[in-house]
């Protein structure tokens, strides 16, 4: 019932949300200096068997994830 | 034992010189030998601000290549005799600068100052590259605004990766100067607070300073707003140098101007 007190998010809220997704993105660009080039090898590879949508990399603590959207 | 600090942004326009030129100073009036170098080769700020520009006659560029000595270069303050300036080079560009150079040159103002402030050059290239490779501790200024948070976030990142010390496994000090903070807004949760900010980039907070119509008519004459008792961001900025040297001093959050008994109430505990 207090909902209509609530208005919509604050700018300063949905800047901190945009920023740490911002910011994380950045990061592992910066921390993994040949994410481009193994994107494209990687989807060269699946591409041969199946076709590929997205493909998301990032560094989780000392190892690197790699989730491969198929189409 | 004496200190390199780079003043980095990411961004510019975020206040960098201006907190360069106060910050030194404070560290000047607080009985320190200090000296502010202009690291923005090719476009020389520094000087307007301490208003100092009719006084320059040599530059770092020809300290570094030899052409004329430290001691003829640097430039004593009219507000502090602790405060010495050693201007940027107007008319050479960033590609002038070479890591031995500066390296030596750097460490003869270690010789002769407790404080060696860096003014970095904005961005991320090759100049700002030179301005943290010998740096012992940053001050990272940021304004409470996105662009300026995230870039301030890659400065960050290549002080962390590309410093001498960072490289040799050493910790870089880092310290956070929030400039520009409009309490009212930030009271209205138009802008980042102070909590937010550290939140996102979780490096240490030496300061905030407050948004100060001041800053402008100061650096209209040449006199840092340190020098003003009454400017709010004067009194910030004396407290980040007090900080800076050891001393105590708290961290204080500047109140919105209608923000009733809870917020003084907040602001007297703070």
């Amino acid at each position: 019932m207090f909902s209509w007190f609530k208005r919509k998010d604050k700018s300063a809220k949905i800047a901190k949300d945009r920023l740490k997704i911002a910011i994380t993105s950045d990061r592992t660009g910066t921390e993994i200096p040949f994410l481009e080039d193994l994107k494209e090898d990687i989807i060269k590879i699946i591409r041969k068997y199946k076709d590929v949508s997205n493909i998301d990399i990032r560094k989780v603590n000392d190892s690197i994830s790699i989730e491969v959207e198929l189409r | 034992m004496s200190k390199i600090i780079a003043v980095i942004s990411g961004k510019g326009g975020v206040g960098k010189t201006t907190t360069t030129a106060n910050v030194g100073l404070g560290i000047a009036l607080n009985r320190k030998q200090c000296v502010v170098v202009d690291f923005d080769i090719g476009q020389r700020n520094l000087d307007m601000i301490l208003g100092l520009e009719n006084r320059v006659v040599y530059d770092m560029v020809q300290v570094m290549d030899g052409e004329v000595t430290l001691d003829q270069a640097l430039i004593k303050s009219k507000a502090s005799r602790n405060l010495f300036f050693l201007p940027a080079s107007q008319t050479k560009d960033k590609s002038v600068l070479d890591s031995e150079k500066i390296g030596k040159m750097l460490q003869e103002l270690k010789e002769k100052f407790e404080y060696v402030l860096l003014d970095a050059p904005a961005g991320i290239e090759s100049g700002f590259e030179h301005t943290i490779e010998f740096a012992d501790a940053a001050l990272v200024v940021v304004n409470p605004e996105v662009s300026s948070i995230r870039d301030s976030d890659r400065a960050i990142g290549i002080l962390d990766s590309k410093s001498k010390k960072a490289i040799a496994g050493e910790d870089v000090e880092k310290f956070l100067i929030i400039n520009r903070f409009d309490a009212d807004m930030v009271e209205k949760g138009e802008m980042l607070n102070s909590e937010d900010i550290l939140d996102i980039l979780s490096i240490e907070l030496i300061g905030i300073v407050p948004e100060d119509r001041g800053v402008i008519d100061a650096s209209n004459q040449g006199q840092p707003i340190i020098l003003n008792p009454k400017a709010e961001a004067g009194k910030a900025y004396t407290r980040i140098a007090k900080r800076l040297t050891g001393e105590k001093s708290p961290i204080v959050e500047p109140r919105a101007k209608n923000s009733g008994i809870f917020g003084k109430l907040k602001g007297m505990f703070s």
